[in-house]
């Protein structure tokens, strides 16, 4: 019955969309906005109505429906119950495609009456929609129904609804790594809002080409959106580190596993994107570049899903394999073919002369950041891909992991840092040595005196002085830089610093967002290079001291959970003489039903510098072996991206065509050397 | 404060920081490598048997614990990495082994990226050399 329901909605969300792309088309023309109310509407009110059954069955407990059967049980917690919705692939397909329905029906709310490049958007958008819900319809069908049972679980489906349905008694429950944290609730939705929210600006830049309106039209007009969804991208990858870093239990946060780099690419050729979208708005350069980006962003959404979802590259991710990944190969050519055909079509009317006055000035240290940017994305996605190449031209299988991306990661993340400090001071056109010097001496002085104090206190960590010393370079210009621009107007410091952000949110909050990046930069390699992991095997009522911090094992404890046995031990963290109690600790280990290994859960505390990560590596009756690891400013990582994120969703509430002015006020002083 | 003085300020305080820096890096030894940092860095570049495309430090399960620990055997014998490296390769295949700055195939790897980032230079300095020559003609 639901799955009779559930194939309804998807096949009415199908036809709502390709009615979307048919009236869009039509009525592009004349601009004709509420042609589209009725197709956008009903496709919005159909997708939330795919999403809402598939939860219902999920809550219900219906195993008559596959996806049901193999991704719940009568055993799991509500809010994993809830997360199940989105935690395997067709499930995630139909989160994919009711945040896109959404993003679809904000696009059409916020277009004008008469609006012919906005129609054609929504068009553009219900095109990408068409295939979502096409492979729902087909390959990625969640309602699909459980017509063999084997052992009280369900083993064979079909996609026809009415087939004869065998009832399993129990479902199998989610992945075990999936149920062990709430995060995993969280992270998929963001992630995919940001996902799903390129499929705006890509939309206007496609409906833009098309129409021959090449313009900044659509880069001012999908501002907005880009920001939302870089924010929430950057959120998601931020949550998703953490997850790892608070389940995972090897004390990581980044592997550079295929999903990571899959979410990773979209973020660096976005980050690209809204940069130089800047430039094209106040320079009217890189009108060619900017298409291309938001294509490229565009096409590593889908890559990085096919990539995950098709199984091709194995991974820890990629659970399952199906029809899908064939589809998503399809939808990916035609994207960059199409995108990029039509692209060369209109190239003509892109092109424009460049007007690079200078390579030391705004638009040059940006330029330089993008191209850093693409060829990390570059690297990334060739290290990413690079065994399935090799594997396909000389059939011998070679793996390209961590040690690649790290050696390649840091040399280009610290050229960047750099750059970012120039880039955030200099002026548009022309920067001046003098004012260049002017704007970064202080800063440039403080990064070094960082890094000798660094250097004072211990640190022998090339690579740690390094990034500490661009890292409080690139904070302090921006303080600086503020202080100065603030202390150049009448009012009070707090009234004139309010007004400074409020004229220019666009150019402040992306200052934020630098100063929350050299954060994250200065965490990443103290965490790196200055952890220390240590495995001790304590026996009850002993102590082991590791880097300055003594371990007591206290007790062992138990408890029996609905959907899994928990077993762990108490350990009190204390200071390194063994006599003051700073905190007590519980790594534990989760055996769920049906899942196959245990699945640890480390423990952290987090002190005022070092985060304390214990987790349990083996052990007797009695006696523990215990993972030690100290991170020293780990906290920093996850505080530096929030303020990333902060700096973003700042930056949206850019004023719609406004242009830069505080970030450009001349400073007395420089006034008087002539420059700007 | 005039200008000049605040550069020289700045200059001597970035001055004196870089010597502090550079004599306290090469001055001090490097602390020597301890044999769980050895076996760390190890299962962080090989590849975990039946793991799913986890590197011996990342998965949580018991064969990698297995294998971290077989490691730390051979750290505790004065075995050096390449050889425990290699005896996983010869175990496992060489597609075990994540650290690919040894092999020949992965020089390509390191070139094509930078043959990329050369071409994206090329193509900004040309950019400005556009720029300049359209300024010239037009002044």
């Amino acid at each position: 019955m639901i799955a009779v329901l559930g194939n309804l909605a998807i096949l009415a969300a199908l036809g709502a969309a390709i009615s979307v792309v048919v009236v869009g088309m039509r009525s592009q023309k004349s601009g004709d906005t509420q042609a589209l109310r009725i197709p956008v509407g009903v496709f919005a009110l159909a997708a939330l109505t795919v999403f809402i059954v598939l939860e219902v069955a999920i809550l219900t407990h219906d195993y008559s429906i596959a996806y049901v059967a193999n991704n719940s049980a009568d055993a799991t917690p509500f809010i994993f119950l809830l997360a199940s919705g989105w935690a395997a692939l067709e499930g995630s397909i139909v989160l994919w495609g009711v945040i896109l329905a959404l993003f679809t029906f904000l696009v059409w709310r916020r277009l004008d009456v008469v609006d012919p490049l906005g129609v054609l958007a929504v068009a553009v958008m219900g095109g990408v929609a068409v295939f979502w819900f096409g492979l729902m319809a087909t390959a990625g069908n969640p309602f699909s129904v459980c017509t063999d049972v084997a052992g009280g679980l369900c083993s064979g489906s079909s996609w026809w609804p009415l087939a004869e349905i065998a009832l399993p008694s129990d479902g199998r429950g989610p992945n075990p790594l999936l149920q062990n944290h709430i995060l995993m609730a969280i992270h998929p939705p963001m992630l995919y809002i940001g996902y799903v929210g390129f499929t705006v600006p890509f939309a206007f830049a496609i409906a833009a080409l098309l129409r021959g309106d090449v313009g900044k039209i659509w880069l001012e007009r999908t501002h907005r959106w880009s920001m939302v969804a870089w924010a929430f991208l950057t959120f998601g990858i931020l949550l998703g580190g953490w997850w790892s870093y608070e389940v995972l239990g090897w004390g990581g946060y980044w592997a550079w596993d295929p999903v990571e780099n899959a979410a990773l690419l979209p973020w660096l050729t976005a980050t690209a994107f809204i940069h130089s979208a800047v430039v094209q708005r106040r320079r009217g350069m890189l009108q060619a570049w900017n298409f291309i980006l938001v294509i490229a962003t565009f096409a590593l959404t889908i890559l990085g899903t096919f990539l995950t979802r098709s199984g091709v590259i194995a991974s820890v991710h990629a659970f399952t394999q199906s029809g899908v990944g064939p589809a998503l190969l399809v939808f990916l050519a035609l994207v960059v073919i199409g995108s990029l055909t039509l692209f060369a079509i209109k190239a003509r009317d892109v092109a424009q002369a460049p007007r690079l006055d200078s390579l030391s000035s705004r638009e040059g240290f940006i330029l330089a950041n993008n191209l850093l940017l693409t060829v990390f994305a570059f690297t990334v996605l060739f290290g990413t891909m690079y065994p399935l190449i090799i594997e396909t031209l000389s059939g011998s299988e070679v793996a390209v992991g961590r040690p690649f991306f790290d050696r390649a990661a840091v040399p280009l993340a610290l050229l960047l840092l750099l750059m970012v400090g120039a880039g955030a001071v200099a002026p548009w056109r022309v920067a001046t040595r003098e004012v260049m010097w002017r704007r970064l001496r202080a800063a440039m002085a403080a990064g070094f005196i960082a890094g000798a104090f660094a250097v004072l206190i211990g640190v022998r960590s090339i690579a740690v002085v390094i990034a500490i010393v661009l890292a409080v370079y690139v904070i302090t210009a921006i303080v600086v830089r503020f202080a100065t621009v603030v202390a150049a107007r009448s009012e009070g410091v707090a009234r004139a610093a309010r007004t400074v952000v409020a004229n220019d949110r666009g150019y402040w909050g992306g200052q934020l967002s630098h100063i929350g990046l050299a954060l994250v930069a200065i965490s990443l390699a103290t965490t790196n290079g200055l952890a220390v992991r240590e495995t001790v095997t304590i026996e009850q009522g002993s102590s082991a001291v590791v880097a300055g911090y003594c371990f007591t094992y206290i007790e062992p404890f138990s408890i029996a959970e609905p959907n899994r046995d928990v077993t762990g031990v108490r350990i009190a963290v204390m200071d390194e003489a063994c006599s003051e109690t700073k905190k007590i600790l519980e790594p534990r280990v989760n055996v769920y039903a049906g899942g196959s290994q245990p699945i640890g859960t480390p423990s952290v505390w987090t002190g005022p510098i070092d985060d304390v990560y214990l987790g349990i590596a083996g052990g007797s009756a009695g006696v523990v072996d215990l993972n030690v690891f100290i991170f020293p400013f780990q906290w920093m990582l996850w505080v530096g991206g929030l303020i990333v994120v902060a700096g973003g969703v700042l930056a949206m509430f850019r004023k719609p065509g406004s242009t830069p002015r505080a970030s450009e006020t001349v400073t007395a002083p420089e006034a008087r050397n002539g420059d700007v | 404060m005039s200008e000049h003085v605040r550069s020289i300020i700045a200059i001597a305080l970035s001055a004196a920081a870089l010597v502090v820096i550079v004599v306290g890096l090469a001055a001090s030894n490097q602390p020597p490598v301890n044999a769980e940092e050895r076996v760390a860095a190890l299962s962080a570049s090989i590849k975990c048997p039946f793991c799913n495309g986890e590197s011996l430090a990342e998965s949580g399960s018991g064969v990698a614990a297995d294998y971290r620990q077989l490691i730390a055997e051979r750290v505790a014998a004065g075995y050096t990495d390449d050889e425990i490296r290699q005896e996983f390769a010869d175990n496992f295949g060489d597609s075990f082994i994540l650290d690919t700055s040894t092999s020949s195939w992965a020089l390509a790897l390191w070139i094509i990226p930078m043959v990329a980032m050369a071409a994206g230079v090329a193509v900004v300095v040309s950019m400005r050399r556009a720029a300049k020559q359209s300024e010239e003609v037009t002044t």
